[in-house]
């Protein structure tokens, strides 16, 4: 069955609105699915994707309006009963039992039974067959909790896939992917479709929709705003239609430092085994690219340099050796470090923004009791600098938008006012609108005389932001490139390990 | 803004009450509304001191419990604690009088000694926990064992009793009192006092709560959780001291039996007064109305012939669980 | 006194067990309640100071004591010593008479000698020899005591112990006793057997109460709370406390005379060293020691108090 002959569709929402209190989020809003076809959706932060995903799936009830399944209306109960019926939801968080192996999560609630028993054996060889399938290595065995995010996100495809599932769901799923991975996942939306699955999916990378995607919705505030077959868009009509204005100048325009100062020496610096003799300096005013693919140990480094991660090795800032065994230590040295996991390592999320903001740089409102009215002061100007929109000021930081929880870790770190900044995955799941944001702020910040480094896995980001580049690989520093190196073709070759040389 | 699908906000008008901030208020004004309605005697001055007084230990304790709480931890060895403090304080004591003779110098050698033994204690749990990284549960439930048999060992299986002489001098410390406010009174509502503020206003009581809800963002935002940790373990040794000297001049007496699930009723006070088991939120003034709520309850059925007191026991089970699922109610709906 | 008529029958008993008895080996297994209150911390030190000295005193004779603090280790415990250190004998004060019963039946079956202390199981004629306290002695002596000193009626309140059996049987007959005299009982309520909670519990009493005569402590662990809960109020000259056991403290007020503490009752916690020097004696000699051992409850006053004073004793 190919995508073109099939003209009912599976699954259909027809002028489904949805409120939360008050608040209307989605507006009498359409969109269907058909067997064998990749169906994008995508929009903004907040545009009302995730909610018209999960109304579909059986997690939320419309407002008003209905969901048909082959043309009948229905009204999942749960999203138990979807799944039942075929309608998988795979979220941009996943489902998964962390203390359970891979095998157990793919059957979980629906173990194959041998009379009374588990049948294990047959488990494991339909794991196995699953995940083959994916073409990724992880171990039916493995506990989830230990194995990559990236894994994850296979995890929940294969459980899906077990599933027999008719329409596909997927939030975000490259989100955490490496492009290898994201290209295994993409061959494999290839299989589905030709099997006649639908597939809903949402990205934030629009090279990537422009790809797969058989047909495109775009969403803002809550109504749909285009409709378009594959190839009736560019990618920057895309991004047009999600913000609402032309979006000119992605990047700001570079402002390399005018000298060499260099503010931070990193020399033989090795993380256990996975970051071995990592040297590298950073100049005044600078943001230097950090390229590499995922496990390449970019991120294992730089928590190395910041101490929560035993490294060893020779650190100098502003000329000095300096000794830094946890973050706190590193702030002394004026080094400060996003990380790239904003929910698990950077915010409070039950807290609120007050809270969160003055954790890092506490002892500034205070040595003995905290004064509150400074920390009010300190986030009314966060909120302004940083163009951070929370519906009010106590809302627990879990409920804010991707973008606006990056905004106000960046206040966060900014508070403690840092010379060397550095910057993990600074835009990962972040619409396109506040990405540009974020450039222009990382920028402003390296104009001001600020050093920055960056890790990124968006070769876009890389490209368009650093003044020079490291490339990693397997641990190792394989390239600095600067001026016209800094390009696609080469950062590959060295994050591949093509290019033998080792610069200095 | 993923707002809109994770916490579905419902529209409230006109006045209502937030459960989760005044439920164990609520509570208590009931429970004393109860006692005062069942016996005359209930507002006595003489019933109220006697309430107050004997919450004072358990008291003290649970406000040190709620920073170790609020901070992702657990203490269950603070009853033994407090049974261990009070044996090696009588028998130090006693063993000081032929040199030292009876006097006041005795007595404040031995406070010296269980704040001293209590912060011990504290210190030993919080690096089994920080330094040797085994879970607060089986480290203190270890340590319960220990002190437990420590102060069975130490009387013999028998009662320590302090010399009758420093007894006599001791005696006020428990039942004196200041303008006719009982020391152990005062001494609850300074402790108290100073834990609300700790709490509230100071890095240390931000710090609890931050490592309490993420371990991982507070070590990335430069808190020294293992020295935070340590600290709330320390704290709370040194408040199980302080709680011992209050109580020893009571009965003048250390036993086996001393301070039996002690650290169940200040982990359940903490917890009714709104504290999150699992860490990250922390109030002690819901503490302090958690402890008495607890008190009343005993001194209520033990006032009026209500029930068999074969259930007095299932009674404060049921206000616990109530107390708790009221301020849970609220969080549902928000 | 039966206790002291014992223990010339037990000194007659050694000196022949040294000089004749054929020394075969025999080892002795001493299950007991770990000392959670004060009376059975007594009760551990007198066993523990019993197998010392018969330790010493006989090289054949080995012990295994072990404390539980609940039923089912009690149980575990005995199970290890029949498998482990092949008793010959056991001496057990059940923690509650229903789960010790099958245990201990099972070590019977194997053919071993058992003693039981206090608690009697519940099904009869499995110990050789049962060695116990008469709890319907000690409600009874307490009760006629309270009749004795009120001949008018009064007005009282009593403090029980941990609910069980025994405290049951204590309170029923102390009720018996006390029928017709006149005496009102203003409130029960329990103290168990602890002098924290008896403390607590008195001084809701005296809030409750404007007039208390007396108060049944039922037990001197909870005399002690009870007593410097009535001073804390300054009732001291309004009432007395009668508590139980013969804690040395107690005895030493009533032998000195003091007003508030008239009187106490004995409930020995040495009874578990009569059970174990009776169990060695059938290893030792040939005297006969099966059947039934109850040591009387007795009424202790400034006139006898002499005879129950043990200074050394941690109890």
């Amino acid at each position: 069955m190919s995508a073109t002959t099939a003209h009912s569709p599976v699954l259909e929402a027809r002028d489904v609105s949805r409120s939360f209190g008050p608040v209307e989020v989605l507006h009498g809003v359409e969109l269907a699915l058909y067997p064998g076809e990749v169906h994008a959706l995508i929009g903004e932060n907040g545009a009302g994707k995730s909610t018209l995903m999960k109304i579909m799936a059986g997690y939320l009830e419309p407002t008003k309006g209905q969901i048909l399944l082959d043309g009948q209306p229905v009204s999942f109960s749960s999203s138990e009963e979807a799944e039942n019926r075929g309608v998988i939801l795979i979220h941009q968080e996943f489902n998964l039992a962390e203390q359970l192996t891979v095998e157990e999560n793919i059957f979980l609630g629906r173990e194959l039974r041998r009379g009374f028993f588990l049948d294990k054996r047959a488990m494991r060889a339909e794991a196995l067959r699953l995940l083959r399938e994916l073409e990724t290595r992880v171990d039916p065995d493995a506990r989830v909790s230990d194995i990559s995010v990236s894994d994850k996100q296979m995890v929940e495809i294969a459980k899906a896939l077990s599933r027999n599932a008719r329409v596909l769901i997927m939030d975000e799923p490259t989100a955490v992917l490496t492009t290898r991975e994201a290209e295994v996942l993409f061959r494999q939306i290839e299989k589905l479709k030709a099997r006649g699955t639908a597939i809903l999916y949402t990205s934030h990378k629009l090279d990537e929709v422009a790809r797969i995607a058989d047909r495109i919705t775009v969403f803002r505030d809550g109504s749909r705003v285009a409709i378009a077959k594959a190839g009736e868009m560019t990618e920057d009509q895309m991004a047009q239609a999600m913000v609402g204005r032309a979006l000119s100048n992605l990047f700001p325009p570079k402002v390399l430092p005018q000298k060499r100062e260099t503010v931070l020496s990193v020399s033989n610096f090795s993380v256990g085994t996975i970051v071995q003799n990592a040297s590298f300096d950073l100049y005044r005013g600078e943001i230097l690219g950090f390229a590499g693919l995922v496990g390449a140990g970019r991120t294992e480094l730089m928590e190395g340099l910041i101490g929560v991660r035993p490294g060893a090795g020779h650190i100098e800032i502003n000329g000095k050796p300096v000794r830094i065994s946890s973050v706190g230590d590193a702030r002394k040295a004026g080094l400060v470090y996003l990380t790239e996991d904003r929910k698990g390592r950077g915010l409070l999320l039950t807290k609120s923004m007050r809270e969160n903001l003055t954790l890092l740089a506490l002892n500034r409102f205070g040595r003995f009791a905290i004064d509150a009215r400074a920390e009010d002061e300190a986030l009314a100007k966060a909120i302004q600098e940083f163009d951070i929109r929370a519906a009010n000021r106590a809302v627990p930081v879990g409920n804010l938008s991707g973008g606006n929880q990056q905004k106000l870790l960046l206040a966060k770190t900014m508070l403690a006012e840092p010379d060397i900044i550095i910057i993990d995955e600074p835009t990962r799941g972040i619409d396109i609108g506040t990405k540009q944001q974020i450039y222009h702020f990382i920028q402003k910040l390296a104009a001001s005389g600020k050093s920055i480094i960056m890790i990124s896995s968006e070769m876009t980001e890389i490209i368009g932001l650093s003044h020079r580049v490291v490339v990693m690989r397997s641990g190792r520093i394989t390239g600095v490139l600067s001026g016209d190196d800094i390009n696609e073709d080469v950062i590959v070759r060295h994050a591949m390990g093509l290019e033998g040389k080792v610069a200095a | 803004m993923t707002v809109d699908s994770a916490t579905p906000t419902v529209p409230k008008q006109g006045f209502r009450i937030d459960f989760h901030v005044w439920g164990p208020v609520i509570a208590l004004v009931a429970l004393i509304a109860l006692g005062a309605f069942l016996n005359p005697n209930f507002l006595s001055y003489g019933n109220v001191t006697n309430v107050l007084a004997r919450s004072a230990f358990i008291g003290i304790i649970a406000v040190g419990m709620t920073f170790v709480i609020t901070s992702g931890g657990l203490d269950l060895s603070v009853g033994s604690m407090a049974a261990f403090i009070a044996g090696v304080m009588i028998m130090i004591m006693n063993g000081l009088v032929p040199s030292m003779g009876v006097g006041w110098g005795v007595i404040l050698v031995g406070m010296m000694v269980a704040i001293v033994v209590g912060l011990a204690a504290g210190l030993v749990n919080g690096l089994l926990i920080t330094q040797a990284r085994i879970e607060a549960f089986i480290v203190t439930l270890g340590t319960m064992g220990v002190f437990r048999s420590l102060i069975t060992w130490l009387a013999d299986g028998g009662t320590l009793s302090l010399d009758y002489g420093v007894r006599e001098i001791y005696r006020p410390v428990y039942y004196g009192g200041l303008f006719g406010v009982a020391w152990p009174i005062i001494v609850f509502a300074a402790v108290a006092i100073l834990g609300e503020i700790i709490m509230r206003k100071t890095p240390f009581g931000r710090h609890c709560a931050a490592i309490g809800s993420n371990e991982q963002v507070a070590l990335y935002s430069a808190v020294h959780v293992n020295r935070v940790r340590l600290m709330t373990y320390i704290l709370l040794g040194i408040l199980v001291g302080i709680a011992t000297i209050m109580y020893v001049p009571r009965l003048g007496s250390a036993s086996s039996s001393t301070g039996v699930l002690w650290e169940l009723e200040a982990i359940a006070a903490v917890i009714i007064g709104g504290t999150v088991l699992k860490g990250g939120f922390g109030r002690v003034w819901g503490t302090v109305v958690g402890v008495l709520i607890l008190s009343l309850i005993g001194n209520i059925l033990n006032l009026a012939n209500l029930v068999s007191p074969y259930l007095n026991g299932a009674i404060q089970g049921v206000i616990i669980i109530l107390a708790v699922v009221l301020q849970r109610q609220k969080k549902v709906e928000r | 006194m039966k206790l002291t008529a014992l223990a010339g029958v037990l000194a007659l008993g050694m000196a022949f067990a040294g000089s004749a008895v054929a020394q075969e080996k025999a080892t002795i297994g001493v299950s007991i309640p770990a000392a959670t209150h004060g009376w059975a911390g007594g009760m551990n030190f007198h066993a523990q100071q019993t197998i010392k000295a018969l330790g010493e005193r006989y090289d054949n004779l080995e012990f295994v004591l072990s404390t539980a603090s609940d039923p089912s280790q009690q149980v575990s415990d005995i199970e290890d010593m029949m498998a482990t250190r092949n008793i010959d004998a056991l001496v057990v004060l059940p923690f509650e008479s229903e789960p010790l019963t099958g245990p201990v039946q099972r070590v019977k079956e194997a053919g071993k000698w058992v003693t039981v202390v206090d608690r009697g199981l519940s099904q009869e004629n499995i110990e050789d020899l049962y060695v116990a306290g008469d709890n319907t002695a000690f409600g009874r002596v307490s009760g006629e005591f309270f009749k004795q000193m009120l001949p008018d009626g009064g007005k009282i309140v009593v403090l029980r112990g941990i609910p069980t059996t025994i405290d049951n049987e204590r309170v029923e007959a102390f009720q018996k006793a006390i029928e017709g005299s006149g005496i009102e009982i203003l409130g029960m309520e329990h103290g168990n057997w602890n002098r924290d909670d008896a403390f607590e519990v008195m001084q809701d009493f005296l809030s409750k109460h404007a007039q208390i005569d007396a108060v049944w402590a039922s037990d001197d662990d909870m005399a002690v709370g009870v007593l410097e809960a009535i001073n804390q109020a300054g009732r001291q000259d309004e009432m007395w406390v009668l508590g139980g056991a013969g804690m040395k403290e107690m005895i030493k007020r009533v032998m000195d005379g003091d007003k508030i503490v008239p009187a106490d009752v004995t409930y020995p916690p040495a009874m578990i060293g009569t059970a174990i020097e009776l169990t060695a004696l059938r290893f030792v000699s040939n005297v006969p020691v099966s059947g039934r051992f109850i040591i009387g409850s007795e009424l202790i006053t400034k006139d006898n108090a002499e005879q129950f004073y043990y200074p050394d004793s941690p109890f």
